[in-house]
C-alpha cells in the first residue's frame, strides 16, 4: 500500500503514473494506491482518478481516493508526503513553519496509529527536511531511520551539471553528495564524484581542472535550479521533482549499486562527519535490504568544513522554530 | 547501441508534451537501446516556458537523451526526422465557430505538412495529437506529397484505452485483461467504441465482452456515450485536460509501430481509409481496427458489422466528410 499525499497538485500528476506502471517498485509488484488531499480538491482528485484509471495500469490493484487521515494511512507500506503548506506572498518564514508543523505533527501521529510500522517515510513538501523530522518525533512507535527527505533532485540536478560542462551524460557521473538543507544553503560536493571519460573513471575535480567553478558557479547553479526553473515555466519543476522521487524511493526498495552512493536526508544521530545529532540533514548513503547506511571516512576539505556547518546551524535554528509549535499545533 | 533517432514533439511547452516528454527520454516508447535526439518545437512566446522545461529534461538525467534541442523554427525542427509527434494545435475559444477552428488548424497542419515534405526523411512517422486531429492528420498529409499516406496517423488510442478500462471497471477486472475494442471513425463525439470483437479474461479463460457482460443495452448505451465523453468528465473534474492518460496513450500508440502490435491482438489508429472493405469512403482520415508488423499498419480484415454498427460507422464518416470539406474550402488559401 502507497500513499502519495498532495495528491491532486502538480508532482503527484507528474509521479502517480511512473509509480503505476512499475519503474519504482518493480514490475511483479501490484500495488494499491490511495491519494491524500484536502477537501477542497476532492473534484480534481477525482480526476486524476478517471485518468489513471484511462492508463490501462495492469499493477494498480486499487486507487483509493481521500480527504481522511484513517483512511489514507491505513496499514502503508509506503507513504510519500509530497503535500505541504506553500509558501504565499508576504508570509514569514516563522509562519511557514508554523504551518507545517501543524500538518506533519498529525501526519506523524496518524503514521504512528494507523500505518505499518515497517512503513517507509519519503518527505517532499517543503520544508522538507524540517517536516521530516516534525512527522519522525510525533510517530516514535516507527523507527526513526525509516524516515526520508528528498535530496535527490540537488543531488540529480548537481550531476547534470557536470554532466553538461564535460560534455557526457548524466549517468557518467557518480557519487556527488548533497549536504544538509534542502533549501540555498545545500551544499553541492563533488569531492569524492567520478566521471567516466572515454572509458575510464576520472575525478571530477581532477577532470575539470576548474577549481573555481566547482566552487562558485556550480555551487550557486545547483542551489538556484529550483527558482530558474519556476521563472522560465511559471511552474515549479514537478518533472524532475517526479523523477527525483523515483529514483529516491527506488533506492531505497532496492539499494544502491556497488560502489556508488546516493544523498538523502536522514536522521543524523551517530554520523563521523562532526553534523549534530538529532538533525534530518542530507548525507551520502549507501543503501541495502531497505536500510540505509552513512558512507564513512570521506575527508572533509576546509572549504566543504563551512559550508557543511552553514547548513547545520540553519537546520538547527529551523528545528528550534518548529519546535516552539510542536507542543501547540 | 545504436545510432540517435529523431524525434519531434511539438506544442512541446505545454501540458500533454509535459507529462509524454520524460516516458519518451527514458525508453518506454523507443527501448532501453535506442539513443534519441529530442527536438522541442512551440511558437515563439513560449521560449522562455520551453526553456524552462529543457532544464528539467537536463535535471532528470535520462542516459538515452544524446541532445535536447528548443526551437520556434520549422526548418530546424523538422530536419532529418524519423518520428515527428504533431501535439501543437489552436485550442478552441469561447466565442469560436468549427469553421474557424478548423480554419486556424489548416494553416498550421499545411505548413507542418510541406515541413516535413522539404526536411524530413522519407520514412518519417507523423503521428497527430492535436485536436482537430482526423482532419489536421489529414492536411499534413496532403501538403507532404513525397511522404507515403501510411505514414501518417492520429491518436484514438486514449479513447480505446478508455473504452477498455470502461470494460474493465464493469466486470472488475484490470484494463489488460480486455482486448481487441475498436474505436471507428472522428476523435470527437462521433467516435464509435464497438467492443463485438472485444474479448475479455475471466478466470482464465477468454470469453467474448458481450457474451461476459450480457448487458447489450449498457453496451450501446451507457458505454458509448461514457467513453465518448470522458474528456470532458475529466476536465469538468481537474480544469485541466487529461494530460496523463493521453500521453500514455501517445506512447502505446507510438510504441505498437515501433514494435508492432502483440500475436492475436489488435488496436485503434486513426489512418488513410484508402483500400478498406468496411464501406468506409476513401480518402477519408478514419480511425479502424489495425495489426502492425514492421512499422507497418494493415487493416483488420474481415470482422462483422451488423446494422448497430453500421449506423454509427456511417454517421461518424459522415461528419468526417464534411470537416474535410469545410477544411479544404481554406487549404488553397492557407
Amino acid at each position: 500500500m502507497v500513499l502519495v499525499t498532495g495528491a491532486a497538485g502538480q508532482i503527484a500528476y507528474s509521479l502517480l503514473y511512473s509509480i503505476g506502471n512499475g519503474s519504482v517498485f518493480g514490475k511483479d509488484q501490484p500495488i494499491i494506491l490511495v491519494l491524500l488531499d484536502i477537501t477542497p480538491m476532492m473534484d480534481v482528485l477525482d480526476g486524476v482518478l478517471m485518468e489513471l484509471q484511462d492508463c490501462a495500469l495492469p499493477l494498480l490493484k486499487d486507487v483509493i481516493a481521500t480527504d481522511k487521515e484513517e483512511v489514507a494511512f491505513k496499514d502503508l507500506d509506503v507513504a510519500i508526503l509530497v503535500g505541504s503548506m506553500p509558501r504565499r506572498e508576504g508570509m514569514e518564514r516563522k509562519d511557514l513553519l508554523k504551518a507545517n508543523v501543524k500538518i506533519f505533527k498529525s501526519q506523524g501521529a496518524a503514521l504512528d496509529k494507523y500505518a505499518k510500522k515497517s512503513v517507509k517515510v519519503i518527505v517532499v513538501g517543503n520544508p522538507a527536511n524540517t517536516n521530516c523530522l516534525t512527522a519522525s518525533k510525533s510517530a516514535p512507535s516507527i523507527p526513526k531511520e525509516n524516515f526520508s527527505c528528498l535530496t535527490r533532485l540537488d543531488h540529480n540536478r548537481a550531476k547534470a551539471q557536470i554532466a553538461l560542462k564535460l560534455g557526457v551524460t548524466a549517468n557518467d557521473v557518480k557519487n556527488v553528495i548533497i549536504w544538509g538543507n534542502h533549501s540555498s544553503t545545500q551544499y553541492p560536493d563533488v569531492n569524492h564524484a567520478k566521471v567516466k571519460l572515454q572509458g575510464k573513471e576520472v575525478g571530477v575535480y581532477e577532470a575539470l581542472k576548474d577549481d573555481s567553478w566547482l566552487k562558485g558557479e556550480f555551487v550557486t547553479t545547483v542551489q538556484q535550479r529550483g527558482a530558474a526553473v519556476i521563472k522560465a515555466r511559471k511552474l515549479s519543476s514537478a518533472m524532475s521533482a517526479a523523477k527525483a522521487i523515483c529514483d529516491h524511493v527506488r533506492d531505497i526498495w532496492f539499494g544502491t549499486p556497488e560502489g556508488e552512493f546516493v544523498s538523502m536526508g536522514v536522521i543524523s544521530d551517530g554520523n563521523s562527519y562532526g553534523v549534530p545529532d538529532d538533525l534530518l540533514y542530507s548525507f551520502p548513503v549507501v543503501i541495502k535490504n531497505k536500510t540505509w547506511k552513512f558512507v564513512e571516512g570521506l575527508p572533509i576539505n576546509d572549504f566543504s568544513r563551512e559550508k557543511m556547518d552553514l547548513t547545520a546551524k540553519e537546520l538547527t535554528e529551523e528545528k528550534e522554530t518548529a519546535f516552539e509549535f510542536l507542543s501547540s499545533a
